[in-house]
């Protein structure tokens, strides 16, 4: 493996900074890309993919034990009816928002940064998505009915509750999961092309043959590539939407009860911005070691990082926004319980759970206003762990110290979860990285077409003459 | 600063050649003096026709035309922290109305004039009303004009940096200036976004001191930047058919000012629909009484007119690329939301206006008979509505409307048609929309 050099050059506003480092043709960002499913299976993978299946099984495990006992044995109950299955729902569906808003809302913003991180980041809104919808599904108790939630017609004339947010949950994140998995797909075609003809040329005909089956025979003709980027455009534009209204529905689900802290208009816009805040905290989770350990720093570049880190300081503000309006209107409607409510999230029972929301989602990210703490990978890390926590976290506040202390005192209560509970979070980690690691071994990681259109080389002026400064 | 840094961006002769950089000594001085007097004359004969309702009619105009001025200092910050390239000839439009903030300042003297009316409930409030008195720590006259004081010193002062700045680089060429405006704009837009906020619940939400909503200073940043955008294509568009301006904003320009608009009228749409749904379906007394006023004395009406003529009309037209990169379609656009604004900011502050020293428990009471007792057809409630808007409502907004755009008009011809030397500049003129 060669040596890697980091560029870490001050900002410079006469010129854009390259968005491929090093000395990279087509050829060699074909070779990194390719080169990482290609590669022998390195060790760590096999580890850290047994540690994962071991967590899935253990999901399966729990999900079996709910299913034949009944959703008694999670810590839900009188006064707290909606404890960690809709915390870790509204977790995991928060992290998925993070894919679809690079490549839909950053693409439409001309953002070229985003060819870098957008693949592996739809790979994990899809992953995210798949490890939220359990929850809710799990979470009915009588999972072999779950198919009411859909309105498919039946002779005992019962309709779903056209009236809930849960209903419209149903809808969105199903709607959300395909486009997302469409978009993810679209996307990959010319990509599994570029494997199956490397795998063909290697021999590896079972692998050439299913990659080829899932490129649709592309072979990068004019044709292809002008409605390639067609549906490109009007995915991304019916994605944008999306982004925003999968959150809200979300949102929904608490604000239009009659409860203080739910119930409150602010709900939609600040859910969106939590999630985006923690999709992006899941992304550099995710993508800080993987470019380590794959050896792509010249693609994922420090600016890269860099913008990651200022989008986490913009919505992780954005959410310390909102906390602020809460409180604010709260004392400002003059509504006791409203009052009470807040009071009681930042100083009852569940303070402490409220210290970690606030210093992780808050004042965590408040270091990236510092240059060098956005450019360096390990702070990055560390901080994107917090994002991680503190987002659990926001969700476990807003369920639980709205529900503990209830309007009658004589109900109020303490919740705790119970082994299950944990058990079943952890198992929902178990799937995601399954997930991932499979995606990680054997997809293109980046787009390598992508990242190909925003490199120099792409220009049709490159390299007559005025061009030179990119070398 | 490194080597590099010290070279200085290519003057314009040398992106592009043929560019007006500056309005001919003179010119556009009679557009300025008949905006500017229009815009007087309206203000003044609207308060001498309009009684105790000018105050309110005042404040429609003002909320509607501040809302421009400051999404245009959002506006220029955004594109100095996004390192925007497209935008750089666009944005010293932004500058120059922006720089109307201090005008605002005076502006805002009729809203002093008039704030024992227009504040009454909070400030001379019911003796027995327990809830305005627990937040009487926030809303009472001394605490109330600091805040004025506040919002306005961060808000000039934000426009008045990044306008100097810019104007600096025009002459030295510095590239070093636009890296310390985009270091200024990341804290720059924090205060922008807590005093819009607080001001649009001072000025706004307070007019009804019982009600409140997290959101409300959301909302009214989504209409004002989409009003900001509809009118900086309005005049750029007219500044184009002077002969100024044409090839600096061009039709790319257009495309993508016309998808902004487009995308903050939804996101208006967005967030109004987040609080219009959440209140209807919790149906809390408390928080249902502001929208109770909004469905009686023709206000129903509006509310429809609001969601058809600020969401599906303009969403069904902005959506074609046609449209958005035909100048003449798009000002129309964009004029029809600047109307649609107008009666945004009625919808938000006139409603109950008039119930005079009726204070807000009985005004409750009176608008929930009333919407039992009188009809509730759309046309009897446009009837309502025609028959009880003075024409101050809109004569003020076109007035103070009128005045920032005779300001913008002053301060272009003063300055740069663009940012000269822009490191980007070229960009922004040679980019394309594919």
């Amino acid at each position: 493996m060669t040596a890697i050099t980091v560029i870490d050059e001050p900002e410079n506003p006469l010129r854009r900074a390259p968005l491929v480092e090093g000395n990279n043709d087509f050829t060699s960002v074909t070779d990194i890309i390719a080169g990482v499913a290609e590669k022998k299976t390195p060790r760590g993978w096999y580890l850290m993919f047994g540690i994962s299946i071991a967590l899935l099984l253990n999901l399966g495990a729990m999900i079996g034990y709910l299913i034949f006992t009944g959703v008694g044995v999670w810590g839900n109950n009188i006064p707290v009816g909606w404890g960690w299955p809709i915390v870790n729902f509204v977790f995991w569906i928060g992290i998925g928002h993070a894919g679809t808003l690079i490549s839909a809302i950053l693409f439409l913003f001309r953002q070229k940064w985003r060819t870098s991180i957008n693949r592996a980041s739809e790979a994990m809104t899809i992953f995210a998505v798949m490890a939220a919808g359990i929850f809710p599904a799990i979470h009915v108790g009588r999972i072999w009915v779950i198919y009411w939630v859909f309105p498919v017609p039946n002779q005992m004339s019962m309709w779903p509750n056209f009236k809930s947010p849960l209903l419209w949950d149903v809808f969105a994140v199903s709607t959300y999961f395909t486009i997302s998995a469409l978009f993810w797909f679209v996307g990959l075609v010319p990509d599994l092309a570029t494997f199956r003809d490397r795998a063909m040329k290697a021999g590896r005909k079972v692998a050439a043959k299913l990659y080829g089956a899932f490129a649709f025979g592309w072979h990068g003709s004019n044709r292809h590539w002008v409605n390639y980027e067609k549906a490109y455009l009007i995915l991304a534009a019916l994605s944008t939407p999306l982004v925003l209204s999968v959150h809200s529905i979300v949102s929904f689900d608490f604000a239009i009860s009659l409860l203080p802290g739910w119930h409150t208009t602010i709900f939609p816009p600040y859910f969106v911005a939590g999630a985006i805040f923690s999709g992006f905290g899941m992304v550099l989770t995710l993508m800080i070691p993987a470019r380590k350990w794959l050896g792509l720093h010249q693609l994922i570049t420090l600016n890269h990082l860099d913008n990651i880190a200022k989008i986490l300081l913009l919505t992780g503000t954005m959410v310390g926004y909102a906390y602020a309006m809460e409180f604010f209107i709260a004392w400002y409607s003059g509504v006791e319980y409203e009052q009470f409510c807040f009071i009681n999230r930042a100083t009852g029972p569940y303070w402490w759970a409220y210290a970690i929301m606030v210093s992780c989602n808050v004042i965590s990210p408040q270091l990236f206003w510092f240059r060098a703490m956005r450019r360096n990978p390990m702070v990055l890390f560390i901080i994107s762990i917090f994002v991680n926590i503190g987002m659990w976290f926001e969700r476990f506040v807003i369920t639980v110290t709205s529900l503990n202390r209830d309007f009658l005192p004589s109900s109020w209560g303490y919740f705790t979860p119970t082994l299950i509970d944990i058990l079943t979070y952890v198992g929902s980690f178990g799937l995601f990285f399954t997930m991932f690691l499979l995606f990680c071994r054997f997809l293109p990681i980046l787009a390598i077409s992508e990242v190909k259109g925003v490199m120099p080389q792409a220009n049709p002026h490159h390299g007559h003459g005025d061009d030179a400064a990119h070398h | 600063m490194t080597a590099t840094a010290n070279m200085t961006a290519p003057s314009l002769q040398q992106i592009a050649p043929n560019l007006e950089s500056r309005v001919k000594p003179g010119d556009l001085a009679t557009a300025q003096m008949a905006l500017l007097g229009v815009g007087v004359a309206l203000i003044g004969a609207g308060w001498a026709t309009g009684g105790e309702h000018f105050y309110f009619s005042y404040l429609v105009g003002y909320m509607g035309v501040l809302g421009i001025c400051l999404c245009a200092l959002f506006f220029t910050m955004v594109q100095h922290i996004t390192r925007a390239g497209w935008s750089i000839t666009v944005r010293r439009l932004a500058e120059n109305t922006m720089a109307a903030l201090p005008f605002m300042l005076l502006l805002f003297v009729p809203v002093v004039i008039g704030f024992d009316h227009l504040y009454h409930h909070w400030v001379h409030p019911d003796a027995n009303d327990a809830v305005l008195a627990g937040k009487s720590a926030w809303l009472n006259s001394t605490f109330f004009f600091v805040r004025v004081v506040i919002y306005f010193a961060v808000w000039i002062g934000l426009a008045l940096f990044f306008r100097s700045g810019s104007l600096k680089q025009d002459e030295t060429g510095d590239p070093a200036i636009s890296l310390r405006m985009a270091r200024v704009a990341a804290p720059g837009l924090l205060l922008f976004a807590l005093s819009l906020t607080f001001a649009a619940f001072d000025w706004i939400m307070s007019l009804d001191p019982h009600w409140f909503s997290t959101i409300f200073g959301i909302t009214y940043f989504a209409g004002g930047f989409m009003a900001f955008l509809a009118f900086t294509i309005v005049m750029a568009k007219w500044l184009g058919t002077k002969g100024y301006l044409k090839e600096a904003i061009n039709v790319e320009h257009y495309h993508d000012l016309g998808k902004l608009m487009f995308g903050f009228m939804v996101f208006w749409t967005y967030t109004n629909f987040s609080q219009y749904m959440l209140i209807w379906y919790a149906n809390l007394p408390e928080e249902t009484a502001w929208f109770a006023h909004r469905a009686v004395d023709g206000w129903g009406a509006i509310g429809t007119i609001l969601v058809v003529g600020h969401f599906f009309i303009p969403f069904v037209f902005l959506m074609s690329r046609h449209v958005k990169r035909n100048g003449i379609a798009l000002s129309a656009g964009a004029i029809f939301l600047l109307v649609i604004h107008c009666i945004d900011m009625q919808f938000l502050i006139l409603p109950g206006a008039d119930h005079g020293a009726e204070h807000a428990a009985g005004g409750e009471a009176h608008a929930v008979a009333h919407a039992h007792e009188h009809a509730n057809g759309f046309s009897a409630q446009l009837g309502e509505y025609l028959h009880n808007v003075h024409w101050t409502d809109f004569g003020c907004f076109i007035g103070l409307l009128s005045i920032l755009a005779g300001i913008v008009v002053m301060n272009v011809r003063k300055t740069n048609l663009v940012p000269l030397r822009d490191p980007k500049l070229a960009e922004s003129i040679h980019f394309e929309n594919f």
